[in-house]
């Protein structure tokens, strides 16, 4: 049974001061009532322990946590999960610009639609988007995985490192050095897993679907390159 | 930063409590806009009268300037109503001329006199500070109508006074009105090839430049959606907008996504806004909300 806390009268750091109460107190559960949309909600959370917004937040929820599982009952605005280093995300509506920014670890999991530069940067972990999502995600990834079950716009998965996407949908505009490449067995019994585990509703309707998955990665051309090739400069620029 | 918000109650018969909930939602971003607040709302009224909110000017015999505009547009229509709050009057007119005359006749009262907004449905009220003050002084929770736009400004570049604020009108063409949360950054090439041919500017505000666009599209033949759509490529910089007319409700975004809007559509209402705490604080649980994505439009229009 899960403690409760409203947020209702209440400052933010007042909400998150008794969000990290509780859960010092030995809580595995705590449900915040009424979040109104605002900002910096579940910052920071270090231990194991199951946080649950009944509605909307705003900014940067769940961003620089460590371990703890938080779940999100509405949709979130701008930063969701940032630089978060483990743990995991569940946003059931859609996200705001910058969703899972240079995680580290963990996995965000947004159920319908985030907005621009999901996933940038990310170090590590998995984002997993069940609707589509908007211009240059993936930008610049170093490690982890992305996947996106609907479609992705413009300049996506632009100059990566080793970052690994999958999309299910239509890929408007691939970004600088970003290549499609077939799927293998391992990868779509990876997608299947993977959405088993965190989006099960969707997974009779996916499944057909998987072998069309297209895989994206980075083709290593802007690794290492000769600053008098200007084939490269005209690619880029 | 500011924080823009907007509200089309899709089957109103012109009784919403649009004044209301665009008070509501604005006041959720009072944080965003210290500076000024204002609001454009669509009261729905089918009599076919015209309505202006003209700025009297900074101080003084405001009464004096009244009865002299009133002399003024005398032979241009006939005067069915008239009010002063504070620096504003509001004229209710019998008028089916060229609104740019009517309007530059107003204005040739004195270089601070400006018609704020004209239309058969629009009605702009902004001003200095608050969203509160703006209730205080107008009694914008009263005001009855089909939707709504507004603005909570927190001024980067240009003076902080009654006529940079916003909500825009385009001047001269009626019921359009624009709100803005970003930075165009041709601006001033725009502004140049706009005053070329002699369109005049009332302020150094770069948000004014999109009204100005938009009422140039539209009176070439474009639909709001077209209009919106092309501006895209027209304009430079950030921006999030709204734009309505007389049965409309209207979005852009810029092609970087630089700056929040988000919106949610229901059978009976569309709600827009640059952060969620707007809508939740009008509509709480509404749900479906979504941030808009980059290059973005979306237009919705009264039943």
């Amino acid at each position: 049974m899960a403690v409760e806390l409203d947020c209702t009268g209440k400052s933010i750091r007042e909400i998150n001061t008794g969000i990290k109460k509780h859960i010092a107190n030995g809580e595995k559960e705590v449900l915040v009532r009424n979040p109104g949309a605002r900002h910096n909600l579940g910052v920071a959370l270090l231990e194991p322990s199951t946080v649950t917004f009944d509605g909307s937040v705003g900014y940067f929820c769940g961003g620089l946590m460590d371990g703890a599982t938080v779940e999100v009952n509405g949709s979130t605005g701008w930063g969701l999960a940032e630089s978060m280093l483990s743990g995991t995300v569940i946003v059931h509506g859609s996200a705001g610009n910058g969703a899972a920014a240079t995680i580290r670890g963990g996995t965000v999991v947004i159920h319908k639609h985030a907005a621009a530069r999901a996933g940038v940067a990310m170090k590590g972990g998995l984002l997993l988007i069940g609707g589509n999502c908007g211009y240059m995600a993936g930008f610049m990834g170093q490690r982890g995985t992305i996947v996106v079950c609907g479609d992705v716009g413009e300049a996506f998965a632009d100059s990566m490192y080793e970052t690994v996407c999958y999309v299910g949908g239509k890929v408007e505009d691939l970004g600088n050095d970003a290549v499609v490449e077939e799927v293998s067995a391992e990868d779509i019994s990876f997608l299947e897993a993977i959405i088993a585990d965190h989006l099960p509703d969707r997974l009779a309707e996916l499944r057909p679907r998987l072998a069309n998955f297209k895989k994206i990665e980075s083709g290593r051309r802007l690794w290492n390159f000769d600053k008098t090739d200007w084939d490269v400069w005209q690619q880029v620029v | 930063m500011c924080g823009i918000i907007g509200f089309l109650d899709k089957q109103s018969d012109g009784t919403s409590p649009v004044g209301n909930t665009v008070l509501t939602m604005l006041n959720a971003l009072a944080c965003r806009g210290p500076d000024s607040a204002g609001v454009a709302l669509y009261t729905g009224s089918s009599n076919g009268h015209t309505v202006l909110r003209v700025k009297l000017g900074e101080n003084g015999d405001f009464a004096g300037r009244r009865e002299s505009i009133a002399e003024r547009i005398q032979g241009l229509g006939t005067i069915l109503d008239s009010s002063t709050t504070e620096e504003y009057l509001r004229l209710e007119l019998d008028f089916q001329g060229d609104p740019k005359e009517l309007s530059a006749l107003i204005e040739t009262e004195a270089d601070n006199v400006e018609v704020v907004s004209m239309g058969n449905a629009l009605e702009i009220v902004k001003q200095v500070g608050s969203p509160e003050n703006l209730e205080q002084t107008h009694g914008v929770s009263r005001i009855t109508g089909t939707h709504g736009i507004g603005h909570t400004r927190l001024s980067t570049e240009s003076r902080v006074d009654l006529s940079h604020s916003q909500p825009f009108w385009a001047h001269g063409m009626p019921d359009l009105a624009v709100v803005h949360n970003g930075h165009i950054t041709n601006y001033h090439k725009l502004r140049m090839l706009y005053e070329q041919h002699g369109v005049r500017f009332y302020t150094d505000n770069d948000s004014e430049v999109i009204g100005v666009y938009l009422a140039d599209r539209l009176s070439q033949g474009m639909s709001l959606q077209e209009a919106l759509t092309a501006s895209l490529d027209d304009l430079d910089g950030s921006f999030s907008y709204l734009a309505a007319t007389r049965n409309e409700l209207g979005f852009a975004k810029d092609r970087f996504a630089l700056k929040p809007l988000l919106f949610t559509e229901t059978d009976e209402t569309v709600v827009v806004a640059t952060e969620e705490i707007a809508i939740e604080n009008a509509f709480p649980g509404i749900g479906g909300v979504r941030e808009a994505q980059a290059k973005e439009v979306q237009v919705w229009r009264l039943n």
